[in-house]
């Protein structure tokens, strides 16, 4: 099937829904007032903003914080438009309402060619499939923290919000002082006239509260004081006091402990259990048989005044574990799989361009490469962990998670209870990287705390559970082929690549309401393959989706975190086989892509790249779009000891208009590093369904004597804001890759690299 | 079973064993120190005991009894800061945080033996683990904090 069919049919089947619809996505995701939570003293004004007594805003939030800085990013945006120092406004937990889902996040996962918006103005076909899907995920709202596209959706309707709420609240101060409006000036939030009137918005929250302002707009670029400005983050001071809330910190009184142990084989559940060993221990309360949820392994849990006890009381239960029905997974076998499915098998076509098979049979050279990637583990530093209380009725969850109404859902059904009889508290999430988007471990805690007699419990799991029980970045196999004509020049591109489809997946067991019995085409995939900016003339770029049966789930930066690995270090083998410089050779390539070139060129310029380095290190450079951003690398290494050493990374970026300058080098050095990590030591094995990593040990991080100094430069722009949190992953490993080729003359077609 | 923690005299109904992570979370409610891999190996439940940076989550409680025991919640507040949370601050350090409480206990074990450290000292010190990868800035930091104690004494 090809892409355009495929879109074509999923236009059809949505625009039955669509007719009737025709309002600005921004001002239909305003929310009225009772949206928001009932606070004495404070008046909400939208689904979003609400004023304190003593004139302080505050904001729904309904993305989460889990290192990305997005609280303090989106605070900024209410903060300029209501011109209130940005200490002024708090936040509070966003409701389940549809307008603080995620629009943004499903509308880039329709598999455009990223390009065919390069010129600024969209053609139609995009804007219409854009729209009908910006329509659907209105309608659906999924509320997720993920794809990087917090800022990305949330720029028009929080600015909008807040300039209404702005609005609202000046006109009511021109009623009450019988001025015009447009008289009135707001600094540090405090409404002034030139006659001497003067109030602060606590002051004229009720009255503006019935404020019909017409004719709203968010502030002109050119009167932005805080948007664009390095600003310090919100969330840091708790952070260095230890008095950050994360899930683990959740107290409640009476609270008990949990500890999960799970079938050591994927997907497996307990059969039986003899519980004698474990209770004879003192301080273990309870062994609770839990079942395999959200897409997840079954177990059992073990219930004690504390997490030690109840870890004892794990390690001591004796277990009967059930093996899953499917054929248990083995990474050796799911290798071999996939290279035979990229032999056997014509996929899903996600670009073609020019005729390839025309240019193939004229090339006078060929050049073949089959490039290959692992699983990986997400292992975020705070483990997987929920606490519950299940009591009257009602379900009481708080979580660090990236899809609070998931939760809710997930909860609802475990403890067969209504959607509305849940109540989730999203705390501060110890990292999540994707891996938060899951739900396996709230519908585990609600079970426990289904036993535990209406007391709350914190279901915790060991780091060793953790890291053989996650959803797997899925291992990937690509199969490149260049045609070069007699004069050197790359006539096409073909690549086909083989692996889990993930989203179908994870629709599957997130959310299976939305889940159909036909795989969609999955754009992640394929992105970082289909959607390469380099203009060769004719292009093929297909994926083979397979299913391994593994768990598999997002990961930093997705189908881009191999892929680019894969595609940029073909390139560099392109510029090497036609010997040119790696710069240039993009360059060369990049003529219609002006915007590409222009991230290049900084990174190099920055980098000081063609100029001598001391002997024994070398440059690599990589480029690479993911989320709406464009982000190049160039990166020094050298060998010590036998290792790979990367002293230094230059970064530049072009992710649109920045709000926080300061949150977007932090997410550089923060991506450089998580993606460095997976390129030098990451790999996930699985025999006879088994995970072989278990902890740090055996499934290494960069430490801080091995991390390079990252630098970022920004390309400044006015274009919409796009991703941060991910864009700085896929760089990485090709740059390493392509300078360890530099210094070895060793291609790097496998990760982890090996030297 | 007595112990000392943060300049207070605090009883502790723990197994002798449990380690000392799980009695300053689970039972005294000392929620800063954080649980990461529960072998030594990333660094995240550092505490001081009389001044050294251990791995609370392998050490048993029996082990430190009547030992000066130091957690993140004595390091400083936000009122009256320890110069390595000012610098962490400053320097924009932490991201999610999780590791943050581990890797101030660990730089401030440093800096109380090595007033001005150097870089590889520095490495040779800080062997916290942080999935953030905060590490250029946690550097910069410590440095920076270095250079404050300096010029206006201990905190």
């Amino acid at each position: 099937m090809k892409r355009r069919t495929w879109l074509l049919s999923a236009l059809g089947a949505t625009g039955a829904l669509v007719v009737g619809w025709g309002v600005l996505p921004a001002r239909s995701r305003m929310g009225s007032p009772e949206l928001m939570l009932q606070t004495a003293g404070d008046v909400a004004l939208n689904g979003w903003i609400k004023i304190a007594k003593d004139g302080a805003v505050i904001l729904a939030m309904p993305r989460s914080e889990m290192g990305q800085g997005v609280h303090t990013a989106l605070a900024m945006l209410v903060a300029e438009e209501l011109d209130v120092p940005l200490s002024r406004v708090r936040l509070e937990q966003a409701g389940a309402d549809s307008i603080y889902g995620n629009v943004a996040m499903l509308v880039a996962s329709l598999p455009f060619h990223p390009l065919d918006s390069e010129g600024g103005e969209k053609p139609t076909k995009i804007k219409m499939a854009e729209w009908v899907v910006g329509k659907l995920a209105r309608e659906l709202g999924i509320n997720a923290t993920g794809g990087s596209s917090s800022m990305a959706d949330l720029w028009d309707p929080m600015r909008m919000a807040a300039a209404t709420a702005r609005a609202s609240l000046v006109q009511a101060a021109a009623s009450a002082w019988q001025v015009p409006a447009k008289d009135i000036t707001v600094a540090n939030g405090v409404m002034q006239h030139a006659s001497g009137k003067s109030a602060h918005f606590g002051d004229m929250a009720a009255a503006a509260a019935g404020a019909k302002p017409q004719d709203i707009s968010t502030k002109a670029r050119q009167d932005w004081k805080l948007i664009g400005q390095s600003t310090a983050r919100t969330d840091i001071p708790s952070k260095v006091t230890g008095q950050a809330q994360f899930g683990l910190d959740v107290r409640l009184p009476g609270m008990l402990f949990a500890a999960m142990h799970m079938s050591p084989v994927l997907a497996g559940t307990a059969s039986s259990m003899d519980t004698q060993a474990a209770l004879a221990i003192a301080g273990v309360e309870n062994v609770v048989q839990i079942d395999a949820w959200g897409g997840g392994t079954g177990g059992v849990a073990v219930v004690g005044k504390s997490s030690w006890h109840a870890r004892q009381g794990a390690q001591a239960v004796q277990v009967q574990w059930q093996n899953p029905s499917t054929a248990l997974a083995d990474t050796a076998r799911i290798q071999a799989d996939l290279l035979k499915a990229l032999n056997t098998e014509s996929g899903f076509t996600f670009h073609e361009q020019g005729v390839p098979t025309q240019a193939e049979k004229a090339a006078a050279t060929r050049i073949d490469a089959l490039y290959q990637a692992p699983y990986l583990a997400h292992a975020t530093m705070e483990p997987m962990n929920c606490t519950a209380q299940v009591k009257d009725g009602k379900v009481e969850i708080w979580a660090p998670t990236q899809v609070p109404q998931m939760a809710r859902d997930m909860a609802a059904k475990v403890a067969k209870v209504d959607k509305d009889q849940v109540t989730v508290h999203v705390t501060q999430l110890g990292g999540g990287f994707g891996r938060r988007l899951e739900v396996d471990f709230i519908g585990q805690a609600v079970q426990v705390a289904m036993a535990c007699k209406g007391l709350p419990v914190q279901l915790s799991w060991s780091r060793e559970e953790d890291m053989t029980h996650d959803f797997y970045r899925p291992m990937h196999l690509a199969k490149f082929q260049a045609s070069l004509d007699d004069k050197g020049e790359v006539t096409s591109l073909r690549i086909k690549s083989a692996g889990d489809a993930i989203t179908p997946r994870w629709m599957a067991r997130a959310a299976p309401h939305l889940s159909g019995p036909i795989d969609m085409p999955d754009k992640t995939a394929s992105e970082g393959l289909f959607d390469l900016p380099y203009g060769f003339a004719s292009q093929h770029m297909s994926h083979v989706a397979t299913k391994s049966g593994v768990p598999v789930g997002f990961w930093r930066s997705v189908g881009h975190s191999h892929n680019a690995f894969f595609s940029e270090s073909f390139i560099d083998e392109l510029a090497a086989a036609t010997k040119q410089d790696p710069l240039a050779f993009r360059l060369n390539w990049l003529k219609d892509a002006p915007r590409y070139a222009a991230v290049l060129k900084l990174a190099a310029d920055k980098a000081a790249w063609g100029t001598p380095l001391p002997a024994g290190r070398a440059r690599g450079i990589a480029l690479h779009e993911s989320f709406g951003s464009i982000v190049a690398q160039v990166a020094e290494v050298s060998l010590e000891q036998g290792q790979i050493r990367v002293h230094r990374v230059v970064c530049a970026i072009d992710c649109g208009t920045v709000v926080n300058p300061g949150t977007v080098a932090q997410q550089m050095e923060s991506s450089v590093i998580y993606g460095l990590s997976a390129a030098l030591f990451g790999k996930i094995d699985i025999v006879g369904g088994v995970v072989q990593q278990g902890n740090f040990p055996s499934y290494p991080m960069v430490s801080l004597s091995q991390a390079p100094q990252v630098e970022t430069h920004i390309v400044p722009s006015t274009r919409h804001p796009a991703g941060v949190g991910e864009p700085a992953v896929p760089p990485i490993a090709p740059a390493v890759g392509n300078a360890l080729f530099a210094l070895t003359g060793k291609r790097q077609r496998a990760l982890p690299l090996v030297v | 079973m007595e112990l000392h923690i943060n300049g207070e005299s605090r009883t502790a109904n723990a197994d002798p064993s449990m380690p000392l992570l799980w009695v300053l979370r689970d039972e005294l409610n000392l929620t800063g120190t954080k649980f990461g891999c529960g072998i030594a190996a990333c660094g995240a439940c550092t505490v001081h005991v009389n001044g050294q940076a251990v791995r609370s989550c392998v050490m048993p409680v029996s082990a430190v009894a009547h030992q000066k025991i130091r957690t993140i919640e004595s390091l400083g507040t936000a009122e009256k800061p320890h110069p390595l949370q000012a610098a962490w601050i400053a320097e924009q350090v932490p991201q999610c945080g999780y590791c943050q409480s581990g890797m101030l206990m660990a730089a401030a074990a440093l800096l109380d033996k090595t007033p001005n450290p150097s870089d590889a000292e520095i490495d040779a010190a800080m062997t916290n683990l942080c999935r953030c990868g905060t590490y250029q800035r946690v550097r910069a930091a410590i440095h920076r904090a270095a250079a404050q104690m300096k010029k206006g004494g201990a905190a």
